[in-house]
């Protein structure tokens, strides 16, 4: 008897403190929910739990989870109750409060007071409660608010033993519930911002798309260069990372992605009979034309944000053995992210017509690249581009 | 005993609904699909179907209008998820003959109302 008692003593404290451990880790509300409800049934030893979850776009609450060995388990979204049902409204209306001074609602507790003399529109709303309570086959209630707005409610069969549930343990479901209550906000607001950020996210590639547009409206020889950049290069870093093993950050590419779109925007201040010139360019041209990564920075340098991308703006032009421009740069000295898009730039201006020269098919495209890496373009990256072409993605 | 045949391509729905109605004294049989359905009618002659709009195979609108071949008079509840364009789901529904409609996600006290007095009157 009294190992027995040993083992079904648990220790709720140190239970409580690894519950909210895992709410801080889990930021889907979904998920958290689930390991909650998971958690109860197997520590308390109930027949099944449930949680009645607001929905935030409705009046009202449904079933997001319910587990349950032996007693009954209510598919995820299965049901619902209105906000008008007698659970919702004793548990938002704070003058039951008296009833529910330990934050607990039993049936029990009910049977008892429907003893006593109370008035009859109390007595309806308690024998209303019971109802729905035998619907769910809970024995228990526990309510769970978020300052005044009551967010959802756990719901518990009969505990495995047969047993009522003790002081111990109601305490540890009442502090859970109010844990799980903070917990559930937290990931909601937390989902609200990452959606927020995405949004911005999205907003703020728009905006860039767009700016890169203004750049094809005036050189009319690229149309469509821009964005079959951006998505070679893309395209490489996806693979170099693969082939590394390791993978470039997520931060790297965004960047690139903006700097792809961003690469060619200095052009907007190059003279247009130059960009659209119907024949070779002479040196003083050429020189000119070589002005446009520079004009680049010098569009973009004041946004702290594109730091980064600014380093693919400037850079995409100078060539793996320092003879490029704007400032010779060697080998590893250019930044990775200027490395790529140069490929992805020449490659695409090679397989494209000029009016002055017809354009390469891809197979003397991926060859001239071959040819020139080391030279040109960083071997690691070069080498990167032909896998990809032989895999039949370019 | 009642007899009321459940129609739910989804086992979870199948399984809590069943319990639901046993616990309420009704004589259950749950099919996952609606050929099961339409060649159990005549053997099993339920008094009421629970019977799913969305399921894989033949879907609810379609399980009702063979039911209806067979049987002019069987009751039947339609079960569904509330969406827009179920709305001419629904109309065929009608015109085919319907006790009632139900969408998830539902309450379970109003299931039970609804059930119980479909199938007590004969």
């Amino acid at each position: 008897m009294k190992r027995k008692n040993k083992t079904n003593n648990i220790d709720y404290k140190k239970e409580l403190e690894s519950a909210a451990k895992s709410m801080i880790l889990v930021h889907e509300p979904d998920t958290l929910i689930k390991m909650i409800v998971r958690n109860i049934v197997r520590k308390v030893k109930v027949a099944h739990a449930a949680i009645l979850l607001q929905y935030k776009d409705s009046d009202n609450y449904i079933i997001t989870v319910s587990r349950g060995r032996s007693g009954l388990k209510i598919p995820a979204g299965f049901a619902r109750v209105d906000k008008d049902n007698p659970l919702i409204r004793f548990f938002s209306r704070r003058k039951y409060k008296v009833i529910l001074d330990d934050g607990v609602l039993t049936c029990e507790e009910i049977k008892k007071l429907l003893k006593k003399n109370i008035k009859a529109g109390v007595k309806t709303l308690l024998k209303q409660l019971l109802y729905q309570m035998d619907i769910f086959e809970a024995v228990a209630c526990i309510p769970s608010y978020f300052r005044d707005d009551l967010l959802g409610i756990l719901l518990l069969g009969k505990k495995n033993d047969g047993r009522k549930f003790n002081r111990e343990e109601l305490d540890f479901l009442v502090a859970l519930a109010s844990d799980v209550s903070m917990a559930i906000r937290n990931a909601q607001l937390f989902k609200e911002l990452e959606q927020e950020l995405d949004k911005k996210r999205r907003l703020f590639i728009h905006t860039t798309i767009a700016l890169a547009a203004a750049i094809e409206a005036k050189d009319r020889y690229t149309h469509g260069h821009t964005a079959r950049v951006t998505n070679l290069s893309l395209e490489i870093a996806r693979k170099l990372s693969q082939r590394n093993k390791k993978s470039l950050d997520k931060k790297f590419l965004d960047d690139l992605h903006v700097a792809s779109l961003l690469h060619d925007i200095g052009k907007i201040g190059i003279p247009e009979n130059i960009l659209n010139k119907n024949g070779p360019l002479n040196d003083e041209e050429k020189k000119c034309m070589q002005q446009h990564p520079m004009v680049g920075v010098n569009i973009l340098q004041h946004i702290k944000e594109l730091e980064n991308c600014i380093l693919g703006v400037k850079y995409h032009h100078e060539r793996y053995d320092g003879t490029g421009y704007p400032e010779g740069l060697k080998g590893k000295e250019i930044p990775l992210i200027a490395s790529i898009i140069s490929v992805a730039d020449a490659f695409d201006a090679m397989t494209t017509d000029r009016p002055y020269r017809r354009c390469l098919n891809k197979l003397e495209a991926v060859r001239e690249i071959r040819q020139v890496s080391g030279k040109q373009f960083d071997p690691e990256i070069a080498q990167v581009f032909i896998q990809i072409h032989k895999e039949g993605k370019i | 005993m009642a007899k009321l045949l459940i129609v739910d391509d989804e086992v979870d729905v199948r399984e809590f609904a069943a319990n639901f109605f046993r616990k309420r004294k009704i004589e259950v049989t749950a099919v996952a699909s609606g050929e099961e359905a339409v060649d159990l009618i005549e053997a099993q002659k339920p008094n009421l179907i629970l019977l799913d709009i969305k399921m894989a195979g033949i879907d609810g609108v379609e399980t009702l209008r063979r039911i209806r071949q067979k049987d002019k008079h069987i009751k039947v509840i339609m079960v569904t998820g509330r969406k827009p364009e179920e709305g001419g789901a629904f109309e065929d529904c009608r015109k085919l003959g319907i006790s009632g409609y139900i969408h998830k996600p539902l309450e379970l006290d109003e299931l039970e109302k609804i059930v119980l007095k479909e199938i007590s009157q004969k």
